[in-house]
């Protein structure tokens, strides 16, 4: 079926398509990008079936490697009731590569520093190809109730945490208020 | 012996091929299709399983299942064809598992006959020892495995069923349809609300399989094709348990996202029947590919990339070994096997 490439690693990730493209260019480029898009729809339709309250993601128009995602703040934290986008970016290797997630509203958390940048272990070193987008949102949202406060990126915020009643009227006023 | 019943059944399925010729434009799309049909029933039935309905009741309605399909099938023009293109589908699964060209031809509408039959139970030397071990699954494969099998139209009735017998009949007229292949079944997705939902919402950035709009809407009918279930009294004892393989990865993808630790143990209950980490089928030789000893699985090609990068089990974060552990000599079946799982170990190291 499928044309055997000398290359015989192609040959099973593609019988499933119509292979066109494939032979001229280089292999690992094509089995990529092919193999990213099976793996972002497949998780774009795992992340609708699971019905995780509290997270979502989508992706942007017609570009299935950038997503827009949200996640509330879970019950019993200061963020309870709140709601934030998040930006998720996915490399061409991915999922060996982790995307690159970044808060797009603002989240005055211990972790994630102004621009949105978030400091998770698993985003990073810790990245494992097992990670989906459903994970890493679950571990975003778990992050906000339990910030690392001993590498913050906003250090306000990693002072603040130890008054959580104050912690709580900063991120709402912040929170109503983005520009403040 | 693998690649012989596999034969048996491309032979089968020969006589098909004429009636299935002028499909051959589908094919590619059905069977890309059937693939993420069985996913998406599968999820859709785990979806509906943990929203209320146990295992024992799943069972319970199961029977009533059955009987409640007998009747059906007597409404249809298909009339003692109900069952039987479900056991084609089964062999169409085990077919597009490794990646075989023939599964399609028990798709194609013409190819409801004793043939079809035949290559099925052609199969059945295949797994035919698997098939009372379904339920011994553990939480993983339980009830999904039940509702994968019994899955698809006639099939996605089971919880579904249960839950809106009232609508069914209006559905009855309908249901020959369901029987016959594939294409875009709208009348599919009027038995599921869930399927609906998700070929409206569903992504079409079907690019690599250049029908995602097929795939998602076409998963009722090839479902549809798993007419048995575990427990079915109409199914022949001796048939291979395909449910299993396929329902697992889909319940592992599930779980790893909770906590992590289900990988083990899924590793351990049964090999996924794809990839977790690039969700393609995994072959005879990925499934007996054991590569570390946390039990996460992958396939050959995700491993070798691993191994070219971090080389670290995406399951438990441990260096790999060199060596990876070979489960047991691996069946070569076929044309299918294109590379030796030493090899990348090979690759490895120099």
């Amino acid at each position: 079926m499928a044309a055997v490439n000398q290359d015989n690693t192609l040959v099973v990730a593609t019988t499933t398509a119509p292979s066109n493209s494939k032979q001229s260019q280089p292999r690992a480029k094509t089995v990529d990008s092919q193999s990213v898009l099976k793996r972002l729809q497949s998780e774009l339709m795992a992340l609708m079936m699971s019905g995780d309250s509290g997270i979502s993601a989508f992706p942007e128009e017609d570009n299935i490697f950038c997503w827009k995602g949200t996640i509330t703040g879970s019950k019993d934290t200061v963020f309870e009731g709140t709601e934030y986008r998040l930006s998720l970016t996915f490399p061409n290797d991915y999922p060996f590569k982790p995307p690159k997630v970044k808060f797009e509203t603002l989240c005055f958390h211990p972790n994630v520093d102004l621009v949105g940048n978030i400091c998770l272990d698993i985003l990073q070193d810790k990245w494992s190809s097992a990670y989906d987008v459903r994970t890493i949102l679950l571990s975003i949202q778990s992050l906000l109730g339990e910030p690392n406060i001993s590498s913050p990126l906003n250090n306000q915020a990693a002072q603040l945490w130890s008054n959580q009643d104050d912690y709580r009227k900063m991120v709402e006023k912040l929170y109503k208020s983005p520009k403040a | 012996m693998v690649s012989d019943s596999i034969t048996n059944a491309s032979i089968h399925a020969a006589p098909n091929n004429n009636n299935a010729a002028r499909d051959v434009g589908k094919k590619k799309r059905a069977r890309s299709a059937k693939l993420k049909q069985c996913k998406l029933d599968v999820r859709r039935e785990q979806w509906l399983s943990q929203g209320a309905v146990k295992n024992k009741d799943c069972k319970a309605e199961q029977n009533g299942v059955v009987e409640e399909r007998k009747d059906r099938n007597n409404h249809r023009p298909f009339g003692n064809l109900g069952m039987r293109p479900g056991g084609g589908e089964n062999d169409g699964s085990i077919h597009h598992h490794h990646h075989h060209d023939s599964d399609l031809d028990s798709n194609s509408p013409n190819s409801l006959t004793s043939s079809v039959l035949g290559s099925n139970y052609s199969e059945t030397n295949f797994t035919g020892s698997s098939s009372s071990s379904s339920s011994s699954g553990g939480c993983c494969s339980g009830n999904i495995t039940e509702d994968d099998e019994g899955g698809g139209d006639d099939g996605c009735l089971d919880d579904w069923e249960a839950v809106a017998d009232a609508l069914a009949a209006n559905e009855k007229p309908k249901n020959p349809c369901l029987e016959s292949p594939p294409e875009h079944d709208p009348i599919a997705q009027s038995g599921s609300p869930q399927e609906t939902t998700i070929g409206s919402d569903g992504p079409s950035f079907g690019v690599e399989n250049s029908k995602p709009q097929c795939a998602r809407t076409i998963p009722k009918a090839s479902g549809n094709g798993l007419a048995w279930r575990p427990d079915d009294a109409f199914r022949p004892q001796s048939l291979p348990n395909l449910a299993k393989q396929v329902s697992l990865p889909n319940s592992n993808r599930k779980h790893y996202g909770c906590g992590g630790v289900p990988w083990a143990y899924s590793g351990v209950v049964s090999a996924p029947s794809s990839c977790p980490i690039c969700y393609e089928d995994l072959d005879f030789t990925d499934t007996s590919f054991l590569p570390c000893l946390c039990g996460f699985r992958l396939c050959l090609f995700c491993h070798k990339r691993i191994l070219e990068e971090d080389s670290r089990c995406p399951g438990c974060r441990k260096p790999y070994e060199h060596e990876p552990v070979e489960a047991e000599a691996s069946v070569h079946g076929g044309s299918l096997t294109f590379r030796l799982p030493r090899s990348c170990s090979l690759i490895t190291r120099s």
